[in-house]
């Protein structure tokens, strides 16, 4: 056999820093690139604002409606060459009040009707009024107000609603040329200096430190540390000197629209319009908003508290640069040690050696992925955030709480609350219905195995008559659909005419309301389930019943054993290797037993009878709220995690008595 | 074998060659189809066939093509909510308000049509179901038909059906033995739906004009006091009225006086001779009619769709006067189109006319989003009332808080 050549840990760790340098350099390049784009479009957009809102506010003192505004806009698209079209419409009517498109002149010029293909700007308009009615009622930013769009054309096109006398009317549409953007982004100098300088650092210091692997791979870490930290401070310094452009741009901009604005109110044309009274003076607050018409609340541009904000913002931008640094150094780091140590060699080696196996398990793998990881992943990064029906538009980042949902969840510890009337229990608790799950599977399991092993011993009984028949019979309750034994059990437990109750009455006793108090609407659940669970544990008794040789009882029996000790002694351990494992499959079974809940009792009295996974079905689609109801479920799969954990050992030490 | 599979690969490869090329030469089709999904069943579905028939023969010239999809009842919203914002959606749908505030706030499943809508096209409608199809001031759908609850009565045992609350008590009591499982009046009165008809009587409701909740309200609490008196004082009603209890008691001759909407007569036996008269006024409540939830079923034109005008056309089309008179008289459904109530047909069918009689004073059920978040709390109050676990107005304040809490979360992001 030919002797493998002994590996250079050198040459390894040179790849491992290379690799990891690399990688690292490169994200940062790439996370600046699309942060810096990011950057730019945000600009571009609240220049686009200051553009509308600037001519809205216009509008809205000079006139939304008549001559007046189509003087405005036609004043105002003469003095600013960016702008491509302005259109303004009016709900009232369905009217384009004023268009500078090339497309409004002639017959199409405004004020006319919109036509049928021009729907979508009107809905936009009543969406922007809509949005702003739903953000008064509810107090709250929820909904834009002002809408951006990118048009095909490069342009970006600004919605912004018109007011008059307090009341949303219509829509100023402004289309204008994005400002300029820099030339082609700059060669990277900054990430090629990054990953070259540590290979050649590490080359030399290779030279110096020979094979000595652990100094060789210190070096390396403390190489690839130093230059992708370096890289995240210069595009920190990069991104935060973006902002302060971003900045002045806008208030450059803002000053020089509300210098157009008061152009505009003071031409002559439009003195008539104004004649009555002059017009209320517009705000650089009123023009630099948020997509809710907000103010950023920064102060006049130059001003103090302008510059604490941006102040603020810079800070902002480095803790954020900082974060994502860290973040990338993890994984460059990671990558060293795996290809710098060997790691990757062998997953190679692995990956080479049986290659067929993986070749016919990927397919397999493949479909898990996609069906099984990529929902249960989901699931989990919707439990970290607060996604419900009203903002399924954002994106998992924008709506991100943390641990919020699960500290609701498991840090509520205040199950019984006093009150006035007494100790009333809150069975919306988790913990509450924690108890009550855990009541609920120990309860129905136990059950099962004994009405289940119980009738099991009685079919096995030798030279029974019409055996196949009873085990039919008995079977059927298993065969039945659960959802439909379920609502015949629930119509049996009524109060006036269900048979329960007519049963009790008929020995003398009093009609019971079975769903108005909690342990007796959990019987009901119980008794359902009880009659549900006991025929498999009865199947999977009886199959091991008849598998015990006779000549063990018979051999017992010359021993003159009593029929009890025959139960216990020979019985009950040949049941065990078949019992345990249905005993463990129904425990799960049980605690998910979403019908039987859902259908009998349905959480009654008010969710009491509520076990886990209908809680948190009722969060997700009664209370519409996701986000808490992922992290529910999150909680419940942790919980069947731990069983899990302590069910395979369990198993493995029956195994060895088996 | 070799050659031979050979072979087979390269016949497969020009066989599909074949097919691709054959497919842009095959005639283009110049017919717009437009999809419609209902959840209709039976006589109702075969009207509606009826009527996109005739709309498909009267549209052929112009190349348009209704198709019909009847996608069962449960899974309905479901799959507009999964197909409609993909694009994979139909392009017209038939569904009741209550969803909509939902779509609504999903986004890209409704597109609003006010743009469209003429005033003749609006008058045609009674307003308060084009109010159904209302969202923040934006009318999203042509409302179709109708369901309200009304009063439906056994004429063997009420002669003479009552038109206030003080006739209906009498009738009643004469007409109940409980001891023999014999009720004046049935009707679920511990459904949250069904309590509705006195709650708005006496002026109540679940929101206020600015989608506050107002489940405590005074005259909310009126209407669970005078539920009570029924119950409790009166005895006239039956414990825990499942729907299946109410059908069976009425089928059996042993409850005189039902409410309950259209889906109800379906289930009355042959046997039984009943008839049909509007809801009694409440003279506890100064003699307000009481005033049932309407459930409107409306036509939405889906918001991706390629055919908006089409769609809308055909919407038009779907609840004009010829169309609803099939409806009303083929489906056995009440539409919202008025003028179909004066035709000579519809105006001798005493079933459609009572329930046009009883929509004048019904309220369409809320078709908020956060109206889903009042059901749970609204039922726990109902049941904890009804049990006499709790005074009216302490379980009425526990939703109250319940409700508002829950829409505070629901709207509060971040």
């Amino acid at each position: 056999m030919q002797k493998a050549r002994p590996v250079s840990h050198r040459r390894r760790i040179l790849a491992g820093l290379a690799i990891a340098a690399l990688v690292g350099a490169a994200l940062i390049q790439a996370g600046l690139v699309a942060s810096r784009a990011a950057e730019r479009r945000a600009t571009a957009e609240r220049l686009g604002i200051v553009r509308a809102q600037a001519l809205a506010q216009t509008l809205d003192r000079a006139g939304t409606t008549g001559d007046a505004a189509r003087e405005v806009v036609r004043l105002w698209s003469a003095s600013d060459p960016s702008i491509r079209s302005i259109r303004v419409i009016a709900f009232s009517g369905i009217m384009l009040e004023a268009s500078t498109a090339s497309g409004d002149a002639g017959g199409r010029a405004a004020p006319r009707r919109l036509e049928r293909e021009e729907k979508p700007l009107y809905d936009q308009g009543q969406r922007l009024r809509a949005a702003h009615e739903t953000n008064v009622q509810e107090g709250a930013d929820r909904k834009a107000e002002i809408e951006i769009a990118d048009r095909t054309d490069g342009a970006l096109e600004v919605a912004a609603p018109l007011e008059a006398s307090g009341e949303i009317t219509g829509m100023a549409a402004v289309t204008a040329a994005r400002p300029p953007t820099p030339g082609p982004a700059p060669v990277p100098l900054d990430a090629l200096l990054g990953v070259a300088l540590p290979i050649a650092l590490f080359y030399a210091a290779g030279r110096l430190l020979g094979e000595r692997r652990r100094a060789l791979f210190v070096t390396a870490v403390l190489l690839v540390s130093a230059s992708l930290g370096w890289l995240g401070f210069r595009a920190a310094g990069s991104l935060a000197d973006a902002r302060r452009d971003s900045e002045t741009a806008v208030d450059a901009a803002t000053q020089a629209e509300l210098a157009r604005a008061a152009s505009v109110l003071g031409d002559p044309a439009l003195a008539a319009a104004l004649a009555a009274a002059p017009p209320a003076p517009i705000a650089p607050a009123d023009v630099d908003v948020n997509v809710y018409r907000r103010p950023y609340g920064g102060g006049a541009p130059g001003s103090a508290e302008a510059l604490a904000r941006l102040g603020r913002d810079v800070g902002e931008i480095r803790r954020a640069v900082r974060r994502v640094t860290a973040g990338i150094l993890a994984i460059a780091l990671l990558l060293l040690a795996f290809i710098g140590l060997g790691g990757a060699a062998r997953s190679v080696a692995t990956l080479r050696r049986h290659r067929v196996a993986y070749t016919y398990v990927l397919p397999a793998m493949i479909g898990m992925l996609v069906l099984v990881f990529f929902p249960f992943i989901y699931g989990v990064a919707l439990s970290f955030t607060d996604a419900t029906l009203f903002n399924t538009d954002k994106s998992i980042p924008e709506i991100w709480i943390g641990l919020k949902n699960y500290g609701e969840i498991l840090g509520d510890f205040a199950i019984v609350k006093h009150t006035a009337g007494g100790t009333v229990v809150n069975y919306l608790n988790f913990y509450w219905t924690f108890f009550n799950t855990v009541l609920w599977t120990v309860l129905n399991v136990t059950i099962g195995v004994t009405v289940g092993l119980f009738l099991a011993l009685i079919l096995n009984t030798r030279g029974l008559r019409l055996r196949p028949v009873y085990r039919v019979l008995l079977i059927l309750p298993w065969a039945t659909p659960n959802y439909i034994t379920a609502l015949i059990w629930r119509g049996m437990f009524h109060q006036q005419f269900g048979v329960v109750n007519q049963v009790i009455q008929i020995f003398g006793g009093h009609p019971l309301a079975w769903f108005d108090r909690w342990a007796t609407s959990f019987a009901t659940a119980l008794a359902t389930n009880g009659w549900l669970s006991f025929p498999f544990m009865m199947v999977v008794s009886l199959g091991a019943l008849q598998s015990i040789p006779s000549d063990l009882y018979e051999a017992s029996r010359m021993d003159g054993a009593s029929r009890w000790q025959q139960f216990r002694s020979i019985t009950l351990p040949s049941l065990q290797p078949a019992l345990i494992p249905a005993i463990i499959l129904s425990v799960i079974w049980t605690f998910n037993m979403f019908n039987i809940i859902y259908l009998v009792t349905m959480g009654d009295p008010g969710s009491s009878t509520e076990i886990l996974i209908t809680q948190s079905y009722k969060y997700a689609f009664e209370r519409y709220r996701y986000g808490y109801a992922a992290a529910y479920s999150t909680v419940i799969f942790m919980i069947l995690l731990v069983y899990g954990y302590w069910q395979n050992r369990v198993t493995r030490a029956t195994e060895g008595i088996a | 074998m070799r050659p031979n599979r050979l072979s087979a690969f390269a016949r497969f490869a020009a066989l599909a060659a074949a097919i691709l090329l054959a497919l842009p030469t095959s005639p283009a089709r110049a017919q717009k189809e437009l999809v419609l999904w209902h959840a209709y069943r039976g006589e109702e579905k075969a009207a509606l066939e009826e009527v996109v028939a005739r709309y498909n023969a009267e549209n052929a010239s112009k190349g348009i093509k209704v198709t019909t999809l009847a996608v069962p009842y449960d899974a309905f919203a479901d799959r507009i909510t999964a197909a409609v914002p993909r694009g994979k959606g139909p392009d017209l749908f038939i569904y009741a308000q209550d969803r909509l505030g939902g779509w609504i706030e999903a986004g890209n499943t409704i597109d609003p049509i006010d743009f469209y809508l003429d005033p003749p096209t609006k008058d045609r409608f009674l307003k308060t179901t084009l109010d159904a199809m209302t969202y923040q001031g934006n009318v999203y759908g042509l409302p179709l038909n109708f369901k309200v609850i009304t009063m439906i009565y056994n004429k063997k045992l009420v002669s003479k059906p009552p038109t206030t609350t003080t006739e209906l008590v009498a009738a009643a009591k004469r007409l109940t033995a409980a001891k023999a499982g014999r009720f004046g009046l049935a009707y679920s009165y511990s459904d949250f739906y069904y309590h509705a008809i006195l709650m708005n009587a006496f002026g109540g409701g679940v929101f206020d004009a600015q989608r506050k909740p107002t489940l405590n309200s005074p005259a909310n609490v009126r209407s669970f006091q005078l539920l009570m008196k029924w119950l409790d004082t009166d005895r006239i009603l039956p414990a825990e009225p499942s729907t299946a209890l109410i059908t069976s008691l009425f089928n059996e001759g042993k409850a005189a006086i039902v409410f309950s909407g259209p889906w109800f007569l379906g289930e009355v036996s042959k046997t039984v001779d009943y008839g049909l008269a509007p809801l009694p006024s409440v003279v506890e409540a100064g003699g307000a009619p009481m005033r049932p939830w309407m459930t409107v079923e409306g036509v939405y034109i889906a918001a991706p769709s390629k055919n908006k005008d089409a769609a809308y056309d055909f919407a038009k089309f779907l609840t004009d006067l010829p169309a609803a008179k099939t409806l009303a008289l083929r489906g056995r459904q009440t539409p919202s189109n008025l003028k179909v109530y004066d035709d000579a047909q519809v105006k001798a069918d005493p079933t459609l006319q009572a329930f046009r009689k009883q929509v004048e004073v019904a309220i369409p059920m809320p078709n908020l989003a956060e109206m889903t978040l009042v059901w749970s709390p609204a039922t726990t109050a109902m049941n904890v009332i009804v049990k006499k676990a709790a005074t009216v107005p302490a379980a009425l304040n526990e939703a109250q808080s319940k409700v508002a809490a829950g829409i505070a979360r629901l709207r509060g992001g971040k």
